[in-house]
């Protein structure tokens, strides 16, 4: 269990050595040991351990999902570097508290069980809403404010949901639940279902599917950008993984929530790409689109996990570099953390051509066409649930992506046309920044054209048929 | 080679940023040539054998990539068009390096989209040459681009994510072991279900060559890109739609295509018919030649959804070089706003003082109205032949355009070219230096072929003898 070890480590060092040391120091510092985290993380591929009887579990789902968490934290430190002067955000407890809430994605991750799945959650939340609110700002405390009193509301659920299937099998951990639920020999059926569609509530406060995802446009446009680059990305991905382990995995053969999961992502397909397709302001845009994007990632729970495990794997790496590049370019180039109106963006070629480029890639990334990686990534989830079976589902989702691309197209095109206004941005360089948009675009392009390089990591089914472990 | 020909573009597109200003018009120029002479040479060899690797072998996704008789004649138009394109772009436009650099990227994508046979591969070179077409129109376009911008991206995707879902589908039901077309084949999909998936592929299809009811992106495309045309040769040359419905569907969607064949054809010949009424009163010269692009592609539609040996001939021949003329006319329309700065159909006298560039663009309206000699008859000709011996009253309705596309080409010519010069206009210099070239070479081509069809035929036939042998005759 080292490489939650290292980041905890590291979190509690990075508490500690604020008081003696600058904060630039502490973030090389976090940098550091998430790098640690993810070596060791590598070290344990294909090794298959398990600790404390099986409730934390290394396998390779939680090794590939580890390592895109900390590609993310990765990223965010990096822009963290140059902006959280800026955005009012350079204590070091800020890193503190993004390493204890990086440790607590990594326990989801590599969770055996439900109550360790609970507490890195929790671990995660109440760590994302200090982030949140850190920000000595009025629409920074609201924000915070949203997102604590719903995250509070949707942990509740999901404890409750615990509670309930606790109740129906008799026991917390995924293994146990999955041979009790095998062939639906469960004392209380009732009482199982409620407590999956309970768990799939509480999750889908966390993932922002709708109708749950209200927090999100406020949260991610209300808080400082750096911290919606992380919230939306590794908070995400870690949410999603929870929910990779217990409904792909746990729960699977549990009637009623995969119906009830189709009308939720139906919903949060259309209301997140029709809710941004008409936002006037950049960060706002990327809210709704993270939330349309929660709706094609959901496409990829409801196949059968040997495709869908694989295709939500490539995804969700692809989503956090391309989602990261894009914010990363607007916390470098914004004037104030309400990020740009889309009108600020006219012109932006002809004054920061690398970072408008950058930008345009992630966008086109972002709206799936080739050769950049979202395309596949789109394309990996489709596939998974139209082998399920769902047609229409799909359908639906492919309608959207064509909503998805006009919004994305036009913040991306108006960059691209001359503008005789003086410039709005932020002046300067900003090396670190500049690195992570690198590693964005970069890995979305090589991703996109050699997409083997990560989807042949995770495509072995047998990988997949462990979820709820052995 | 074969990789060298499609790759060639792209790579140059993008070291073309790393060349020096002063050079960059040369160095475009000397890959397009390159690219050129790549596909003659391919020409010259009898094309470019299959190829292929495993890309995502997970997946089932494959590199596999053919330069056949039809791949190779739209390959080699394509790349001789970009060729010209890139001439009069480095001539016309200041500061050109992005829009090379454009239109080198979209040739990759197009040379793409022939060589492609696969159809995951299909897709991607598919969407890959939407994006400079996008920033072509978001750069260089005029004052209402970002609806036009808007319509044409949403009609294309739209299109093509039912595409990608068909594809999907295809491969599934089918239970074929990769995307690649012989994989495909041999793992047909039958009865409703194919009917299911044909619509889907026929989304994509139909926007792009395009079909009645979703041609409404294509005159705001033209009519909003830049004067000179240059971006207008890459958007006639993006109409693949044709070759995409002869490629794939027609060997993987046969009982489909014969079953929607009425329905289909008569699309295609009302599309001809309709875009040529209002061709008729457009007098915007890039509006009217959308129009009449519309027009000849409702025609190759045709072609295609006829199943017959002769009209598929002819409409890949058609789709082939309207490319060029079309293109061509593009560019004079640019070069007429050059000097008279519109492009009005209404300006009247040109020919008093511009002769070359009327007569030159005379000679394209004939080759684009289908007179006999020059290319476009050859290929109008071959697909009313054949859409006669399946649906004679359609060939007539069809047949009715070549009469129209007379009356709106010659009307708008000659209240342009003659009549009166106005009095106080400014004087229109005539053609110079490499003007000459940019009109001539693809006349030049137009006569040649009209003439001497054989050699371009040889390289249609036996494809399309194949591919329809393919289906077991009786057609």
């Amino acid at each position: 269990m080292l490489p939650i070890l290292i980041t905890l480590l590291g979190a509690i060092a990075a508490t500690l050595l604020g008081f003696f040391l600058p904060r630039r120091a502490i973030t090389v510092i976090s940098m550091v040991t998430l790098v640690l985290s993810g070596v060791s993380m590598v070290t344990l591929w294909n090794g298959g351990l398990t600790s404390f009887n099986g409730s934390l579990q290394a396998d390779n789902v939680a090794l590939s999902i580890g390592l895109i968490i900390l590609l993310g934290s990765l990223m965010t430190l990096l822009v963290s570097f140059d902006t959280a002067a800026r955005a009012k955000l350079a204590f070091p407890e800020f890193d503190a508290l993004l390493l204890y809430a990086v440790t607590g994605t990594l326990l989801i991750a590599f969770s055996g069980d439900l109550v360790t799945m609970l507490i890195g959650l929790e671990v995660m939340s109440l760590s994302g809403y200090v982030i949140a609110t850190l920000q000595n700002s009025r629409r920074a405390e609201e924000a915070g404010m949203k997102y604590f009193l719903l995250g509070a509301v949707g942990s509740a659920t999901l404890i409750y949901g615990i509670a309930l299937v606790y109740g129906a099998t008799g026991t917390f951990s995924y293994v146990g639940i999955r041979d009790a639920t095998a062939g639906l020999q469960v004392e209380n059926i009732s009482l199982l279902v409620v407590g999956a569609l309970l768990l799939l509530c509480g999750f889908g406060f966390k993932v922002a599917l709708a109708p749950f995802h209200q927090w999100t446009p406020d949260l991610y446009s209300g808080a400082p950008t750096v911290v919606g680059l992380f919230l939306s990305t590794v908070v995400k991905v870690a949410a999603f993984a929870g929910m990779l382990r217990v409904f792909g995995g746990a729960m699977q053969n549990v009637p009623a929530w995969a119906s009830v999961m189709q009308i939720l992502i139906i919903a949060t397909i259309v209301i997140g790409n029709l809710g941004a397709l008409f936002q006037t302001n950049f960060k706002r845009l990327m809210a709704y689109s993270a939330v349309a994007h929660t709706g094609f990632l959901a496409l990829a729970l409801l196949a059968n996990p040997a495709t869908g495990g694989p295709a939500l794997t490539y995804y969700l790496l692809v989503y956090t570099l391309m989602t990261a590049g894009a914010f990363a370019v607007l916390a470098a180039l914004q004037r104030t953390e309400e990020g740009f109106s889309l009108d600020d963006m006219r012109g932006l070629f002809y004054r920061h051509p690398a970072y408008a480029v950058a930008l345009a890639v992630c966008l086109a990334s972002l709206a799936g066409l080739p050769p950049f990686a979202g395309f596949m990534g789109k394309y990996l989830a489709f596939q998974a649930a139209f082998q399920a079976g769902y047609v229409g589902l799909t359908l639906i989702a492919a309608m959207g992506s064509v909503a998805a691309l006009i919004y994305y197209l036009r913040p991306a095109m108006l960059m691209f046309m001359h503008d005789r206004t003086p410039a709005r941005e932020y002046p300067g360089e900003r090396t670190p920044t500049t690195a992570a948009v690198v590693l964005g675009v970069v890995g979305v392009t090589v991703l996109g054209v050699l997409p083997n390089l990560a989807y042949g990591l995770v495509a072995n089914p047998a990988i997949w048929t462990v979820l709820a472990g052995r | 080679m074969i990789h060298f020909f499609i790759f060639l573009p792209v790579l140059a597109s993008l070291l073309i940023f790393l060349v020096p200003v002063r050079w960059r018009e040369e160095f475009a120029g000397a890959a397009a040539g390159l690219t050129l002479a790549g596909g003659l040479w391919s020409w010259s060899v009898g094309g470019l054998s299959y190829y292929s690797v495993p890309w995502i072998p997970a997946l089932g996704v494959t590199y596999s990539v053919q330069m056949d008789g039809v791949s190779l004649l739209l390959g080699i138009v394509t790349a001789f068009m970009t060729l010209i394109a890139i001439i009069y772009a480095g001539k016309r436009i200041p500061n050109p390096g992005t829009m090379l650099s454009l239109i080198l990227m979209m040739e990759t994508g197009l040379l793409g989209i022939y060589a492609a046979r696969d159809l995951v591969l299909f897709y991607v070179f598919f969407e890959d040459a939407l994006i400079p077409a996008l920033l072509m129109l978001a750069i260089y376009g005029k004052a209402n681009r970002m609806a036009a911008l808007v319509k044409f991206a949403a009609y294309t995707l739209f299109g093509s994510l039912l595409m990608l879902i068909s594809i999907i589908g295809l491969k599934y039901y089918g239970g074929s072991p990769t995307f690649a077309l012989v994989d495909l084949q041999a793992h047909p999909v039958t009865g409703t279900l194919q009917t299911w998936l044909f619509l889907g592929f026929l989304a994509a299809m139909a926007v792009k060559l395009p079909l009645f009811p979703m041609h409404a992106w294509l005159p705001d495309f033209h009519a909003q890109n830049h004067d000179s045309g240059v971006a207008d040769v890459m958007g006639t040359l993006y109409k693949v739609g044709a070759y995409g419905l002869f490629r794939f569907a027609v060997v993987l969607f046969p009982d489909a295509m014969l079953e929607l064949r009425p329905i289909l054809m008569g699309l295609a010949a009302f599309t001809a018919l309709y875009a040529a009424w209002i061709a008729f009163s457009q007098t915007d010269w890039k509006r009217l030649l959308a129009y009449a692009g519309l027009s000849h592609m409702g025609f190759v539609g045709l072609g295609i959804f006829s199943m017959n040996e002769t009209a598929m001939i002819g409409a890949l021949f058609l789709l082939a070089f309207q490319n060029i003329y079309t293109g061509a006319l593009f560019l004079a329309a640019g070069m007429l706003q050059e000097r008279v700065g519109s492009l009005s159909t209404k300006v009247g006298g040109i020919m008093t003082q511009a002769g070359a560039l009327s007569g030159m663009t005379m000679t394209l309206w004939f080759a684009s109205i289908g007179v006999p000699g020059l290319v476009g008859f050859v290929g109008e000709f071959s697909i009313l032949l054949g859409a006669y011996q399946v649906s004679p009253w359609l060939a007539f309705i069809a047949g009715l355009t070549t009469i129209a596309a007379a009356a709106y080409g010659l009307t708008a010519f000659q209240t342009t070219y003659w009549q009166v010069r106005p009095a106080g206009a400014v004087l229109a210099h005539d053609l110079r230096d490499l003007d000459w070239l940019i009109l001539g070479a693809p006349i030049a081509v137009s006569i040649f072929f009209g003439v001497y069809s054989g050699p371009a035929l040889a390289l249609v036939q036996p494809v399309v003898r194949t591919w329809m042998a393919g289906l077991g005759g009786g057609l």
